[in-house]
């Protein structure tokens, strides 16, 4: 019988071996597929990331050059024109009596290898310990949430985004704040789906979800995307949300690495998109109002500008 | 010698397909170089040889994946498998038919992928096949065929070669 499948039918005894080892593999309990997973990349593609890392420092650095030539030249221009604005901003600061925004770290790294998968869910980005990037750090783009820091070399960072399954996230519905749990489910992409909400919570559509910081891992306030779906599980005790993310993970070229001094401080609120009011006082809204506010410097302007200042004040932007 | 070479090219596939070909998706659809390596070693080696190696380069991207454990590895070992048994015999030489081939197995394994991924969702899975599936076949089969082209040119000597 053996002599029969192995010689004879040797092509559709290989077919049924690999089906039923990939069924296999697929019926596993995902803490189990994730062990398995781990195991096998921590031998089977560690040749591979290392090829990889080495086409990136000698192939992909001649590619890279050019682009950041033509990109140095318009950063320079930014640079001036943020520079005078900066100038600007902290004069215009005192005279309305405001503090310094408090100080956070952004590194920025470039992304050099992505997920193999169709679906995508990590990133490769080319910055590590050397670089101060160092596991469980938030990374994020200008736009929101891309995921975490999962395991680094001196030089390389893999990344997991929210489209991975091992990369859940605190987060919290910004208008109610209602927490609840961010997963990415394996299903029609990109979804991502807030969980553990009660049924009698007040959700929206269209209402923003940011981190919590309760995970411990990503510091609260960082934009993840917007309600675009609401309803109730089939049992009616939960809501099932589906979350359109912020970041287009499939186009994303530069990151940036949150690495706060306390991971779980608060996110500038500068930091993702909006550009917050400053409450004035009665006093100050007259020259307010006759036009000497300025905007905010938006998330690109900050990271390009922010300085550290030891003892300022958390996320407060009018004392 | 041929299994250092097609092990060289397999390195060179993975390489390109997680640092390179992101940078020329067009609206979406990408050049899958890894389905690709499997339709050419299966049409190659044959069906035990293709059913392993789409086996092998399915659990790689696995490892690495969003979707359950296996998903791509049954996916590109029944590709293997298929491309091997209808490719036996025909004009390999021709671009057509290369394409044809290329084209047809890209589809196969996105049908059994996305049947998968999708969960069941009948207008998700439509709509990954129309929006993602059909115009990355296409790329896949028009890049691939290309390639061989110009390889074959500078290597002055047939890739993919007739059955003798």
């Amino acid at each position: 019988m053996l002599r029969y499948l192995f010689v004879r039918r040797t092509d559709w005894t290989v077919l049924v071996i690999a089906c039923t080892l990939s069924l296999s593999m697929m019926l596993l309990e995902a803490r189990m597929q994730a062990r398995v997973a781990w195991f096998l990349q921590h031998t089977l593609l560690a040749p591979f990331e290392y090829a990889v890392g080495w086409v990136d420092q000698s192939v992909g650095v001649f590619w890279e050059n050019h682009q950041l030539r033509s990109r140095l030249t318009q950063l320079q221009i930014e640079s001036d024109a943020l520079q005078a604005e900066r100038i600007e901003n902290v004069r215009l600061r005192r005279l309305l009596h405001l503090e310094e925004r408090h100080p956070y770290d952004l590194v920025a790294a470039s992304v050099v290898a992505r997920s193999l998968d169709r679906l995508g869910g990590s990133l490769t980005i080319d910055k590590g310990t050397a670089d101060g990037v160092e596991p469980g750090r938030a990374v994020l783009t200008p736009d929101g949430l891309v995921g975490r820091a999962e395991r680094s070399t001196p030089h390389e960072t893999r990344v997991l985004t929210l489209l991975n399954r091992d990369c859940a996230v605190a987060a919290r519905i910004e208008r109610t704040r209602v927490d609840g749990v961010l997963e990415w489910e394996f299903g029609s992409q990109p979804v991502l789906n807030l969980r553990y909400i009660s049924s009698q919570e007040d959700v929206q559509v269209g209402d923003r979800v940011v981190t919590s910081g309760l995970g411990g891992i990503f510091p609260a306030g960082i934009r993840i995307g917007t309600v675009a779906k609401v309803a109730l599980d089939p049992n009616g005790l939960m809501k099932e949300i589906v979350i359109n993310p912020a970041v287009d993970f499939r186009s994303v070229e530069e990151i940036l690495v949150y690495t706060p001094s306390d991971l779980r401080g608060t996110a500038p609120a500068d930091l993702f998109l909006e550009e917050p009011k400053p409450v004035l006082t009665p006093a100050d809204s007259m020259s307010a109002d006759s036009g000497a506010v300025r905007p905010v410097p938006t998330a690109k302007a900050v990271a390009a500008t922010a300085q550290p200042k030891e003892g300022a004040a958390p996320d407060k932007v009018v004392r | 010698m041929r299994w250092v070479r097609d092990a060289v090219v397999l390195l060179v596939a993975l390489v390109l397909q997680s640092t390179v070909l992101h940078r020329i998706e067009i609206a979406g659809a990408r050049p899958d170089l890894l389905v690709a390596y499997v339709v050419y070693i299966a049409w190659m080696r044959g069906p035990v040889v293709g059913t392993v190696v789409g086996f092998g380069v399915g659990l790689i991207q696995d490892l690495d994946a969003s979707v359950p454990l296996g998903l791509n590895a049954l996916a590109k070992s029944i590709v293997g498998f298929l491309v091997a048994k209808a490719g036996f015999g025909v004009h390999r030489a021709n671009a057509g038919v290369r394409f044809a081939f290329f084209f047809i197995a890209m589809l196969v394994h996105d049908v059994i992928y996305y049947a998968v991924a999708t969960d069941g969702d009948l207008v998700a899975f439509g709509k990954q096949m129309v929006l993602t599936a059909v115009p990355s076949a296409l790329y896949t089969g028009v890049v691939v065929v290309i390639l061989l082209g110009i390889v074959e040119t500078f290597s002055r000597r047939p890739l993919l070669a007739d059955e003798v």
